[in-house]
């Protein structure tokens, strides 16, 4: 074997390998999101969205109540932790040094780690037991905990990467320092910025770890926020585990909506990147 | 050309963390003029420059010392706020720095929007003199939403002095503004620096020495952190009082 062989086939078996941890990597993706959608896709109906569960026993009804419990959790969620992640992200990317930032990225990368039912029985211990009952604000603040962190470390991350030089150049036009940082440094970014909350969103919608004994569930639609609230996640993992035949039909439709709000929320957000050179084209387009 | 020195440098030393990289230097603007600064690479142009805005203080375990006077007070006095200061010393950076996600317009108003004018046509209407001014015009005039970042890196370059230009500093400093640019946009911008001087007082960095023998006033001459030697450009460059100075003007050293 020559020695450009013997080259040609180290490329090609380098070449061969990549696509194989490709293939490896989207495999279990693929066979999750195929085979949620073919045992979901055939248990949905209208029902399934409009209607709340039937008694044990009767077969039919649906998860809305579910459904909007999971949107108000998220909500709950959101509301907390995106503007504390969003201003902890700036401050560590534009202000981080120091024994303060070091200790509080530290406990941030320490967060990002604990276990989500760790973080169900911190918010069970803080909010449940004290008001004596599951609450919609305890499961919110449990997923919020789980959120901020990502929320915190994109931020950071992004706007890590805007070179120095960018920053110096606001500042040698005479812009105060927070204006550089909001007008040039975050919104230059901001499409970055959404994807990485999006993303966390996405997160704290599957999970079901920290909801058990926060939000805990319940059969019914409620808005209350210091009342149980259904959640798909933990519907879903109630309705799996039963012994009923049409609930564990419900389950399959179950997470085959969550898996597609999660994913929508995916796609959404990387769109959302797009949309700036998008914004950019339309506003060419009408020149 | 005016003799009141606008701005006097006294006895200026820069460090980085513990690297002396400005030494001692004494040296004064005269209003409306235009001076230029050259000198090996590496010998402290930049970071000399970097101080007379203060925008040096970004750089983490940078150090100045010494007096830079501006009208009567010390700009390296703490209580001399930078914001305020950098309204009034312009620069354009030796490296292309278009913001970005923004268009060639925007990059341009920013500094005015910013500081509250709303006005669209007034901001039109500077947009394209300072981009007039800055030889890009005829270049981006069909394309000003287009993002400034999409710009070859001459123009980008020529988009970071309009954007200079558009706050009306006094004083502007511009760090090698032409080493990026094809000959006739640096003509053009030499051009501009010419016009500039009948306003303002320019402080340029070159590394082309016609250029500073051509546009500057007044030219110093750095080496390592050392000021070697300031004058009236015709006599530094027909008759250099110090022989490094000679050397280095007639490609003998550096
Ligand atoms: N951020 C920094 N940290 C540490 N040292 C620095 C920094 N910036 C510059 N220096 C050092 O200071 C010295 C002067 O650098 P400066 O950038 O001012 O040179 P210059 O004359 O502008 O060179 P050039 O013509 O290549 O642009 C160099 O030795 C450089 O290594
Ligand atoms: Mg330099």
């Amino acid at each position: 074997m020559t020695y450009l062989h013997w080259r040609k086939f180290k490329n090609i078996a380098f070449h061969a390998s990549l696509y194989l941890a490709a293939i490896i990597v989207l495999l279990p993706l693929f066979l999750i999101v195929s085979y949620v959608f073919k045992m979901g896709a055939s248990s949905l109906n209208l029902d399934f969205f409009l209607a709340f569960p039937k008694p044990v026993g009767e077969v039919g009804g649906g998860m809305r109540h579910a459904i909007t419990g999971t949107l108000y959790l998220v909500a709950i969620a959101s509301i907390i932790s995106i503007p504390t992640g969003l201003l902890c992200g700036i401050y560590l990317s534009e202000f981080g040094k120091g024994k303060v930032a070091n200790l509080l990225k530290f406990s941030i990368d320490m967060l990002t780690g604990v276990p989500s039912i760790i973080i169900g029985i911190f918010a069970y211990i803080l909010i449940v037991v004290p008001l004596k009952g599951f609450s919609a604000m305890a499961g919110g603040v449990a997923l919020s905990i789980i959120i901020l962190p990502i929320v915190c470390r994109s931020t950071e991350e992004i706007l890590k990467l805007i070179p120095q030089h960018i920053r110096e150049a606001g500042l040698a036009l005479g812009l105060p320092r927070w204006r550089v940082i909001l007008n040039i440094v975050v919104k230059g970014n901001l499409s970055s910025l959404i994807t990485g909350v999006m993303l966390a969103i996405s997160r704290a919608a599957g999970e079901t770890a920290p909801l058990l004994f926060t939000s805990f569930g319940n059969m019914y639609l409620s808005y209350r926020i210091d009342e149980p609230m259904a959640s798909l996640p933990v519907q879903i993992y109630n309705y799996a585990i039963s012994p009923f035949d049409d609930w564990r039909r419900q389950a399959w439709a179950g997470a085959f909506v969550l898996i597609t709000i999660v994913l929508g929320i995916n796609l959404l957000s990387r769109l959302l990147v797009k949309i700036g050179g998008l914004r950019h084209l339309i506003r060419r387009g009408i020149k | 050309m005016s003799s009141d020195i606008i701005l006097q440098v006294n006895n200026l030393n820069v460090w980085y963390e513990d690297f002396h990289a400005v030494k001692g230097i004494t040296v004064g603007y005269p209003e409306k003029s235009i001076s230029a600064i050259i000198g090996p690479s590496g010998c402290g142009k930049s970071t000399f420059l970097r101080c007379l805005n203060r925008i040096y203080e970004e750089v983490p375990g940078a150090k100045a010392t010494g007096e830079i006077i501006l009208e009567g007070k010390n700009i390296l006095d703490k209580s001399v706020d930078p914001v305020e200061l950098r309204r009034r010393i312009g620069m354009v950076f030796q490296k292309p720095n278009p913001f970005p996600a923004m268009s060639i317009l925007d990059n341009v108003t920013i500094g005015l929007r910013l500081q509250g004018i709303k006005d669209k046509s007034y901001l039109m209407n500077i947009a394209e003199q300072c981009l007039r001014k800055a030889a890009l015009w005829d270049e981006v005039k069909d394309k000003l939403h287009k993002l400034g970042t999409s710009l070859s890196g001459g123009q980008q370059q020529r988009l970071c002095i309009a954007r200079a230009l558009a706050v009306n500093p006094p004083v502007l400093l511009m760090d090698e503004p032409t080493s990026a640019l094809d000959p006739i946009a640096s003509a053009k911008i030499e051009d501009l620096m010419s016009e500039l001087k009948k306003e303002f007082t320019v402080i340029v960095v070159t590394h082309n020495m016609q250029q500073a023998a051509r546009i500057a006033d007044y030219t110093s001459f750095f080496v390592l952190g050392d000021l070697i030697e300031h004058g009236l450009s015709s006599d530094i460059f027909t008759n250099p009082k110090q022989q490094k100075t000679e050397d280095y003007i007639t490609g003998r050293f550096g």
